[in-house]
Parts: structure tokens; sequence; C-alpha cells
């Protein structure tokens, strides 16, 4: 098994097949971990992409927002900061990547998204937009699986039916590893942060989670709700164990969830009119 | 909570969101939240050209629809595997109230 699954890195981490992120990612987060880089240079950077453009002043201009009337990428990206305008370029690429593959997922991710959004606000946690971003690409792995080993994936969803398992039990008998493993190696041969390639690598085993046991436990609670919700289609048709740890870390109660539960299903509202939006372009 | 046509919009239901002009939530809302609708309100509405409300309850059924019991047999489905760890079943039961509370149950 345990060749199976070095091999399987191996076709997965074949550089000239993966997936790659564009170029204009790499660049903006060089430039943004460079303190002296102005917002202007990084502006100028997004520009050369015209559909991640266009998409920052769609964003920049929607009603959640509530500014008005935003024309030029810099006063964009000085209105929603520069971490919103990378996660949007991330998530933005990824879609690209997902939405071909497979419409239930991508609700699905979307729906994680819009979660642990509103877990993280509701707990005042910092830097919410990148729990949301880990939230987006928790199963990045399994477009990965499904790219790059479509014969296992088939033989996979099989076993999940016919022994009524969840799908991280049957890809571990199937290919040695499961998506969130092979999204974390993904993460890092990006080059993401640790705080987003620790959530989407642990976001099923969240005492494996170090540094950012925080946002792990969010994504972790987020997609148990998702899935408890039935939004979109992950593959799994069980809603899986609430990991005690993620609950003592976040510190969770039955009424915080009792409202949580309302609130997200109030959003996914919006939510499923803007996907069918989205898939109606 | 659903989410209707205003054609469909009736006397006697209760809004569950603000209306705002033109759908989109940026400005004065032209009519509050917890208002109960009334002909000459729903009138009012259609020539402001507002497409959807948002009611209380689940009064307008649609077909194909799935009834509170499916939806039920559904979550049971769902929760199956681990309705039997104490967290999980907590949150069933967070899920069935709210699925009550919504069908107007």
């Amino acid at each position: 098994m345990e060749d199976k699954r070095s091999e399987l890195k191996k076709i997965i981490m074949d550089t000239r097949t993966l997936p790659t992120l564009p170029n204009v990612i790499s660049k903006l987060n060089a430039l943004s971990d460079n303190d002296k880089a102005s917002v202007q240079e990084m502006a100028r950077i997004v520009s050369s992409d015209q559909v991640l453009s266009a998409r920052i002043l769609r964003l920049a201009n929607s009603p959640s927002y509530g500014f008005y009337r935003v024309s030029t990428i810099s006063n964009a990206m000085i209105l929603l900061g520069v971490n919103v305008v990378k996660s949007l370029a991330l998530s933005s690429s990824i879609f690209a990547i997902m939405e071909k593959n497979s419409v239930g997922l991508w609700e699905h991710s979307l729906g994680v998204g819009v979660a642990a959004n509103l877990l993280a606000r509701k707990l005042g946690l910092p830097e919410c937009e990148e729990i949301a971003t880990a939230a987006l690409l928790h199963d990045i792995g399994k477009v990965i699986v499904s790219l790059k080993c479509s014969e296992a994936a088939k033989e996979i969803l099989g076993l999940t039916n016919e022994r009524q398992i969840y799908t991280m039990e049957a890809e571990r008998e199937v290919i040695g590893t499961d998506h969130a493993e092979i999204g974390g190696w993904l993460a890092k041969s990006w080059f993401l942060p640790d705080k987003l390639s620790e959530p989407i690598a642990f976001h099923h085993d969240v005492d494996k989670s170090l540094n950012h046991r925080i946002k792990t436990s969010v994504v972790h609670i987020a997609d148990v709700l998702i899935k408890a919700s039935d939004f979109g289609n992950s593959g799994d048709r069980y809603v899986p164990v609430i990991q005690k740890i993620a609950w003592d870390t976040l510190k969770l109660d039955e009424q915080i969830m009792t409202e949580l539960v309302a609130e997200i299903e109030d959003k996914l509202i919006e939510v499923r009119n803007f996907s069918l939006e989205m898939l109606g372009e | 909570m659903q989410k209707i046509p205003l054609m469909l919009a009736k006397a006697g239901m209760v809004l569950a969101r603000d209306v705002f002009r033109g759908d989109s939530p940026v400005g004065m809302p032209i009519c509050g939240k917890d208002t109960v609708l009334t002909d000459a309100l729903i009138t009012r509405l259609d020539q402001m050209d507002i497409q959807t409300v948002c009611v209380e309850g689940h009064p307008v059924w649609e077909e194909g629809e799935r009834t509170f019991d499916e939806l039920l047999q559904n979550l049971d489905r769902r929760f199956e595997k681990s309705r039997q760890e104490p967290l999980n079943s907590m949150l069933y039961d967070i899920y069935k109230a709210y699925l009550a509370k919504s069908m107007g149950g």
C-alpha cells in the first residue's frame, strides 16, 4: 500500500500535468510578502489578467460590499484589501479548475466557504478571509484525484455506494492515501502559506494540525455543517463525526450552533442563486 | 423562510427580510421585515418592479418540492453513521428543529 501511495504521489506531483496557478498569483504572492511593494505595483500585475480584473471589479462593486462605482483595480485593492484580492485571485483560479469537473463539489466547496466565514466572524476570529479561502480549497484533493486517476475515482465512488462508507475510507483503501493529504501536497507544491495548507491537509484530522489548529477546526466544523445541510455534493452521503478537539478548540456550544445553522441556511439561499447564475454564464 | 415570486404572495404573509428596490441590499429598504402583506402593499411592490420576496414559514408549495417528512427522512439518512455521537446528535436535533421551523411547522 505504501508503494501505491508514493507512486501516486509521484503521478500527482508530476509538474508537467499538475494544474498550475496562474502566473499572476505567484507574482502577487511574491510582491505582497515584500513590505515595500505598493498597491499600484500589485494593481498593475492584476490588470494583466483581464478575467481576474473583471472579477475583482465585480466584487468591489457588488452590493454586499456597499461601495459605489469602483472603476480602477488599485481603488478596488485599497477598498477590499490586498488579502481579499489575493484570496479572490486564488479561489477564482481554483474554481476554473473545479467548475469544469464537478458542479456538485464546487457547490459543496462554496457552501463550506460561506459557513467557515460565518463561523469565523461569529467567533470574532482574525483572518476570516484566509479561513474562508482555506475552506473553499479544502476538497481540492478530490479534484486532483478525479483529474489524475479517473479510474480510481470511479472505484472509490463505487466502493462508497456499495459498502456505505465514507469517501475518506474508500480512498485509503483504493489509493492508499486520501483527498486531504493530496490537497496538502498540492498546496505545498503551489507554495501556499501554512495557514491555507494546514486546514486543507487536516480538515479530517484536526489533532494533527499543530500551527493553525483554530483555522483547521473552523474548516472541519464548516464541512460537517454543509454536509448536514445537504448543500452541494461532496461525494459523501454521511455527515462526518464532529471531532471533539475542534469543538473544544473553538469553544462551541449548542446556542452558537443553533444560531449558526439559521445564519448559514439563510445565506445559502443567496448562494444557491449565485451558483445558478455562475453556471448560466 | 421561503423566497417566492411576488405573484405568488398573498395578503397575510409576513416578510422575513427587508425588501429593497431593484433587489439590491444597498440604500433604504422600501418595506421592512416582519411586515404583514396586504393586497394594497403587494400591488404597490408590483408597481415598484419587485420580483421576489422572502416570507416567513413555507406558504407556497411548488411541484416536486420535498415535504417535511421527506426532508426528515433524508436528514436521518445523512446522520445514520454519526448520530450515536453526542455532538452529532446535538447537531441533528438543531437541524431537525430548523427544518420544522422553516417548513412552517
